[in-house]
């Protein structure tokens, strides 16, 4: 049993660590401007496909795909923010009808340029199996996990120190007074939005190394990074990773505890139980608390 | 007077053609014109059936090609509508397509889109027929115009010959809580169990892409002889990765539907070997009636690929119903509903065998092969009548 619910978390905190990855950007755009972005699993996914391009035309690893995926995932992120800073009214509800049409029209595009199939990488060195101890990983698993991490700490770095990242901060906290600071709010939520974009391309290239695609995929991506940003509190860096692993590790003991059938149940559940408990999600409400 | 002269010949010629042409048109009218009847369909083009949903659509529109070339009095035309994969949309499509003056439907894919589509069909009185729908549910409705040429009876049978063959003490299914896989592995269980084996089923949420807890259990727990997947093409990707990881101590992984294709072994090849799934035809393709060699060549030429799965199914299905429907129209019966009569005096023989259809609809001789994937080669081994080759017991794909 020991090594059952081992296996289970070291499963739980790797699958943590990517939807973690997937939910930063959407975590990010959410916090910075109120943004609710239903199209970011569907840049995820833009993301995941040019891995599987650059992989299928050249034979190189999916993680050369990382500069071809920065550049149009970053432009699609670019170009949906000039959509979404066109609404004048009610922004926060119109630029969810908005971003989740565009959601719908990316999945297409993609379904019509890549077709129907399922992707995933086919380099053995990512799929090799990794022992630590009595628990086993894909290779392609822990070098997501560690990217995820990485991206984490770098983000919450880039937020807590650097202007940017404080004017970004500024902006989310008091538009009018950040602009009475000097701070161009417009120029900020662009920063904003394509640094959600370039997380949203190294998320992609990591899913495609670890998972299968298919065009279907974005939407599944964005309900499950919304949780997770709801689930950590709206801002809170460290919050999503928190989320994510808890998120992740409540499915993969479900799994083993009980039955499969009911993971995508329990991590609903949790979802419930946190919005009801702690309405301003895990890290919202210390924040506030402090 | 050489202006008036030429244009007299002008207007002489002019209505000599004119005449010529007419009595052309008439002419050619009086030759029969092909009758041309619409076939409505809806098939899952996007959304997440979308590969099922585009592979339905070609083996159909071989279908289509064929049936036209080879009947002279009569051709049929295609009414396609995508149903995003979704039952609303698929109603919709059904009422649209029914109101556009289509004749009968084609059904798309998944028994849950699949159900509501029919009941709609049968309540405008269309023939709907189906090859992506297995729920034994569907033919216990009593609908007078649904028809179908595969089920879950089919794909059970032909697994559990294999299983049953194998002798195993101890088997794990893992089984998708979508309603046609979860309905096989519960078939299955019971068919197993009086065989005398032990059954330990894992249904899994079809949201799940990390199966390692699931493999882990059985590895740990189940221990067993062969792990069974009642599920879709990315679940198996998913459930032999992770049993490529953690290795557990099994001598086969059978499969279901979408399986044992070249498609899969071409995608996956490190993933495929030895895993055994159902099939009708070995590969490389070797056909023998001549509808399938006339099939594989077309749909080579069309789509530039050997023929899969799916696209047999909705090539058999499309052509049963031309089948029918030119015999109504031969009869005169077609607008007063003896198209759904003709349906049921089908039988004839197929890709997928004999073909005919009993009080509701269904084919009571609907039955697989099993194929094993063997270095890019797939190789039936069940049941032993349709074998071109031996089973390799134990074989994993690591």
């Amino acid at each position: 049993m020991t090594e059952l619910i081992l296996q289970a978390l070291f499963s739980g905190v790797l699958i943590g660590g990517v939807y973690a990855l997937v939910a930063l950007g959407l975590a990010l755009a959410f916090g910075a401007m109120r943004i609710i972005n239903l199209a970011h699993g569907e840049l995820v996914l833009l993301a995941a496909y040019m891995a599987y391009l650059v992989e299928s035309r050249t034979g190189l690893d999916p993680y050369f795909a990382i500069p071809l995926a920065l550049v149009v995932v970053g432009a699609a992120s670019w170009a949906l923010f000039l959509l979404v800073d066109k609404i004048q009214d009610h922004r926060e509800l119109n630029s969810l009808i908005l971003t989740f049409a565009i959601g719908i029209i990316l999945t297409n595009a993609i379904l019509l340029i890549f077709a129907s199939d399922m992707r995933t990488t086919s380099s053995p060195a990512l799929q090799d199996a990794v022992s630590l101890g009595d628990v086993f990983a894909m290779r392609g698993e822990i070098i997501a996990f560690v990217l995820s991490v990485v991206l984490m700490g770098v983000l919450w770095w880039w937020l807590k120190s650097s202007w940017y990242g404080r004017a970004v901060r500024a902006v989310s906290s008091n538009r009018n007074a950040a602009r009475l600071m000097g701070i161009n709010p417009a120029r900020i939520e662009t920063v904003s939005f394509l640094v959600a974009g370039a997380l949203a391309a190294f998320a992609g290239v990591a899913l495609y190394t670890m998972s299968v695609v298919q065009p279907a995929t974005g939407h599944a991506l964005t309900v499950k990074a919304f949780i997770i940003t709801v689930l950590a509190g709206v801002g809170s860096i460290p919050g999503v990773f928190l989320g994510a692993v808890l998120l992740g590790v409540t499915e993969a003991l479900t799994v083993t505890l009980a039955s499969s059938a009911l993971q995508e149940l329990a991590g609903m559940v949790l979802f419930l139980l946190v919005l009801f408990l702690l309405p301003n999600g895990l890290f919202g409400a210390r924040a506030r608390r402090g | 007077m050489v202006r008036k002269t030429s244009a007299i010949a002008s207007a002489t010629l002019a209505l000599a053609l004119m005449a010529g042409v007419t009595g052309a048109t008439a002419q050619d009218a009086s030759k029969t014109e092909p009758k041309t009847f619409t076939i409505g369909a809806h098939m899952p083009l996007t959304g997440s059936l979308a590969r099922s949903g585009q592979a339905f659509n070609e083996g159909m529109q071989v279908a289509v090609k064929l049936c036209n070339a080879a009947a002279p009095k009569y051709q049929v035309k295609i009414d396609l509508i995508d149903d995003e994969s979704t039952p609303a949309k698929a109603v919709s499509a059904v009422e649209k397509l029914a109101s556009d003056g289509s004749v009968a439907i084609i059904g798309g894919y998944g028994s849950n889109i699949i159900g509501p589509a029919s009941d709609a069909s049968d309540k405008l009185g269309k023939v709907y027929i189906t090859a992506g729908a297995v729920s034994d549910e569907l033919t216990k409705r009593g609908l007078k115009t649904f028809f179908r040429i595969n089920n879950n009876a089919g794909y059970q049978r032909g697994i559990a010959t294999l299983i049953g063959d194998l002798k195993p003490e101890k088997v794990s299914i893992i089984a998708s809580t979508k309603e046609a896989p979860a309905l096989l592995a519960e078939g299955l269980e019971k068919d197993l169990a009086a065989k005398g084996i032990k059954v330990t089923v894992h249904k899994f949420d079809p949201a799940i892409t990390d199966f390692k807890p699931i493999i882990n259990k059985i590895k740990l727990q189940d221990k067993p002889d062969i792990i069974m997947m009642s599920a879709y093409e990315n679940d198996y990707v998913g459930i032999i990765r992770a049993a490529k990881v953690l290795k557990p101590n099994v001598k086969l992984l059978v499969g279901t539907w979408s399986l044992a294709t070249p498609k899969m072994y071409t995608e996956f090849p490190d993933l495929m070997n030895n895993v055994v799934g159902t099939s009708f035809l070995p590969f490389p393709v070797e056909v023998k009636s001549a509808e399938g060699k006339t099939f594989a060549d077309t749909y080579k030429q069309m789509y530039n690929k050997d023929i899969e799965y799916l696209s047999t199914l909705s090539f058999v299905e499309t052509m049963v119903l031309c089948d029918a429907l030119f015999r109504a129209a031969d009869n005169g019966t077609l607008e007063k509903g003896g198209l759904a009569d003709e349906m049921r005096k089908t039988d004839r023989d197929s890709l997928l065998g004999r073909i005919q259809f009993d009080a509701t609809g269904d084919n009571p001789n609907f039955s697989l092969s099993m194929g094993q994937h063997r270095n890019g080669k797939i190789i039936l081994v069940s049941p032993k009548s349709a074998a071109n080759g031996e089973i390799v017991y134990p074989g994993v794909p690591w």
